[in-house]
């Protein structure tokens, strides 16, 4: 196979890295909160679909980028509204928003499927190091959201483990009775996480829209949401282990469309025998298997899961 | 003179204003459990909420409302043709939503019941395969069981993990949904491809004697099959004791140990049952609607269930209406497709339904207390106030 389909290979990796990253370090933020937010998948579609006609409309990607972050909030504000100020339950009420918000993205997006995209992101090409072969291109030649997730992901970590706000939030994720017994306000904490959380989702969404397909239709989310979801957990909960089940997930998504192309052999396996729908099974089964490897080794030490997830908070209860 | 009772910790009316200090005044308080009847208006008020905001939706995109809803309660619910329409729609959503409903009354969340209803039709679709020569009601009935173990299948490791590790069965009968679909997309493209479909990857039609029969209409006697589990689950879970023993597991796993209860078995069967129905939903819907195996089959039927189960608390009759509300929104978001209106209207009202319901129940949920002001001189203690006690509702 030639370098330059290993290159495009890898660009498309870090590119679904990001796409996925993006959306799973907000489902991180949520749940580190102690919500669970299974409305990925609908924040995302509306966040995809919001942010391309809001960009059509003004001729600029960033004004659709920062439309569908604000979708994205809008659309979990919901969810914040009913599972934690309300206090419903969290898995009906995400699913509510995925099911909710992939109609809502489909009816509202009906004319934009036929809109040609011409206000989309393009390759920022970093002047001098783009052009390092292999490196260029994969690291330094990439659309400005990549690099934006970086920074994100780094300002994530340092206000989750650097911060007294992380602080209080990693907490009311543990103990929601504790931390409103310190005096924090346990429903102002989950809700901004909570919107935190869907602002990254719908900008995930439009990075799909305004880079990666350039265009908006019915099932361009494709489960990349449910994806997120798995992220979080096989991350184990962390910004920085979150990056890196990120590359790998990116990596099988990468590798789907492609594999049947590659003319290569790996330990006797002809590569392009392998079907890309099973491909696609591998993120949702290693999840399983770290979710399982997780409760083996909780009996020697904590599970990073946060204790609080999906428990709702009712003071008068405590 | 006693302490009086002071106002709940968690009030609406807040603050230390002074009024507050003399009059009498309203406070709202939780109610310990929630009542059927409550759930049933909030299920109602959810509906209303939802048609409003659809009509909102549909005013605002140009649409006329009025003649949309008519025509959506038309083609649902107006005439033989319509009902067996909205009851072909509502049959695999009962199936799917008591196998939630099974789960879920004992506290378990079976988010995976989408897929547990591709696996059972799957295994249907390849039994049909091997056996195809067979009887058309021995065939289908053997292609139900299949279904049924095809659920199983799916949900086995789930349910192991929960009832013997503790890993929360909500994250892995979700994840196994995206496996089950495209399990099915890896036979469509690969082993099951139908030969006779050239560059068109399809999967091999079912046998010709692998349909459901019909039974009025358009619907089949799959809604005969829906009918007489959700009676029988009823029969099970609220007049025996293994239904007690289950519900009591779930609502206080303390007290069910100490009764001799095992806990991880109750799981187990749970959770297998759950998928074993799920299953069987998937079987049917294949038998009673398809011709073939595809990868859309379950078209979101399993993730509606939940719905569909958690607005009906968990119990089967309470499955039984949402179900046929459920479906008579489906047929009649299919049917306006004709007004030149999309059909996802219909999702984004199921999901406005359960989202005004939950609210409402929270609601509902409160009732207003007259709490007399601290030290007024009146010892009559708020919670012994009769008048309060009447006070029901918002």
């Amino acid at each position: 196979m030639s370098e330059d389909a290993v290159i495009g290979l890898l660009v498309a990796t870090v590119q679904f890295a990001t796409l996925v990253y993006l959306a799973g370090l907000g489902e991180l933020i949520a749940e580190r909160s102690g919500v669970l937010n299974l409305g990925v998948e609908g924040m995302m579609a509306m966040g995809a679909v919001t942010g391309f006609m809001a960009a059509i409309a003004t001729g600029r990607p960033w004004v659709g980028f920062a439309v569908a972050a604000l979708v994205g909030m809008a659309t979990a504000g919901v969810h914040a509204v009913v599972s934690v100020i309300m206090g419903a339950g969290q898995v009906v009420s995400g699913l509510a928003i995925t099911i909710g918000g992939l109609g809502f993205a489909a009816f509202i997006g009906q004319d934009a499927v036929r809109e040609r995209a011409d206000a989309v992101f393009t390759d920022l090409g970093i002047i001098g190091l783009a052009d390092i072969p292999w490196a260029g291109p994969i690291l330094f030649d990439q659309p400005p959201v990549v690099y934006l997730a970086g920074v994100l992901g780094v300002a994530a970590w340092f206000v989750l483990s650097r911060t007294r706000l992380g602080l209080a939030l990693r907490a009311v994720g543990e103990s929601a009775s504790t931390t409103d017994s310190v005096g924090h306000s346990v429903t102002l904490l989950r809700t901004s996480a909570v919107l935190v959380g869907g602002a990254f989702a719908g900008a995930a969404g439009s990075f799909l829209s305004l880079y990666m397909a350039a265009g908006w239709t019915e099932g361009l989310i494709a489960g990349r949401g449910w994806i997120a979801v798995a992220l979080v957990i096989f991350g184990a909960w962390r910004p920085g282990r979150l990056a890196a089940g990120s590359l790998l997930f990116g990596f099988t998504l990468a590798l789907q469309p492609r594999v049947q192309t590659f003319d290569l052999t790996i330990f006797g396996l002809e590569v392009n025998t392998i079907s890309p729908a099973l491909l696609g099974i591998l993120p949702f089964l290693l999840t399983v298997v770290v979710l399982i490897a997780i409760s083996f080794r909780a009996r020697h030490r904590p599970s990073p899961a946060p204790a609080a997830l999906t428990l709702p908070y009712r003071r008068e209860e405590r | 003179m006693t302490e009086p009772t002071h106002a709940p910790l968690h009030t609406v009316a807040r603050g230390r204003a002074r009024w507050h200090r003399v009059i009498v005044r309203p406070v709202l308080q939780r109610r310990a459990r929630v009542a059927p009847a409550a759930q049933a208006i909030a299920f109602v008020i959810g509906i209303v909420l939802a048609l409003i905001a659809g009509a909102m939706l549909l005013w605002g995109s140009g649409n006329d409302p009025v003649a949309v809803y008519e025509r959506m309660a038309e083609s649902s619910l107006g005439g033989f043709d319509a009902l067996s329409r909205t009851l072909l729609r509502a049959t695999p959503l009962a199936i799917a939503g008591l196998a939630v409903a099974v789960a879920g009354s004992m506290g378990l969340w079976n988010i995976g019941a989408e897929g547990q209803m591709m696996a059972g039709a799957t295994v249907a679709a390849g039994f049909a395969m091997v056996a195809g020569d067979l009887p058309g009601p021995v065939l289908i009935v053997l292609m139900l069981v299949a279904g049924a173990v095809g659920g199983v299948v799916l949900v086995v490791g789930p349910a192991l993990a929960r009832a013997y590790l503790g890993v929360s069965e909500i994250i892995t009968t979700l994840m196994l949904v995206e496996v089950a679909i495209r399990i099915v997309e890896w036979l469509k493209v690969g082993p099951w491809k139908d030969p006779e479909s050239f560059g068109f990857a399809q999967i091999s039609p079912l046998p010709d004697q692998a349909s459901l029969p019909g039974l009025f209409g358009q619907v089949h006697i799959g809604v005969l099959f829906a009918a007489a589990l959700l009676l029988a689950f009823w029969l099970a879970v609220s007049r025996t004791a293994w239904g007690y023993e289950l519900r009591m597991a779930g609502s206080s796993p303390a007290t069910a140990r100490y009764a001799g209860i095992s806990l991880q078995r109750k799981v187990l069967t749970a959770l297998l049952l759950s998928g074993g129905l799920a299953g069987l939903a998937g079987a049917i819907e294949l038998t009673g609607t398809a011709t073939r195996l595809e990868p859309g089959l379950s078209s979101g039927y399993g993730f509606a269930g939940i719905i569909v189960a958690a607005l009906a608390l968990m119990r089967p009759s309470g499955v039984a209406v949402v179900a046929f509300v459920f479906g008579a929104v489906l047929r009649g978001g299919q049917s306006i497709q004709t007004l030149g209106v999309t059909s996802s209207i219909a999702t984004i009202l199921q999901a406005m339904i359960l989202i005004g319901a939950l609210v409402a129940a929270v609601l509902l949920n409160y009732r207003v207390r007259w709490v007399r002001p601290v030290g007024s001189g009146t010892d009559a203690d708020a919670t012994e106030n009769p008048a309060s006690a009447g006070a029901s509702g918002v």
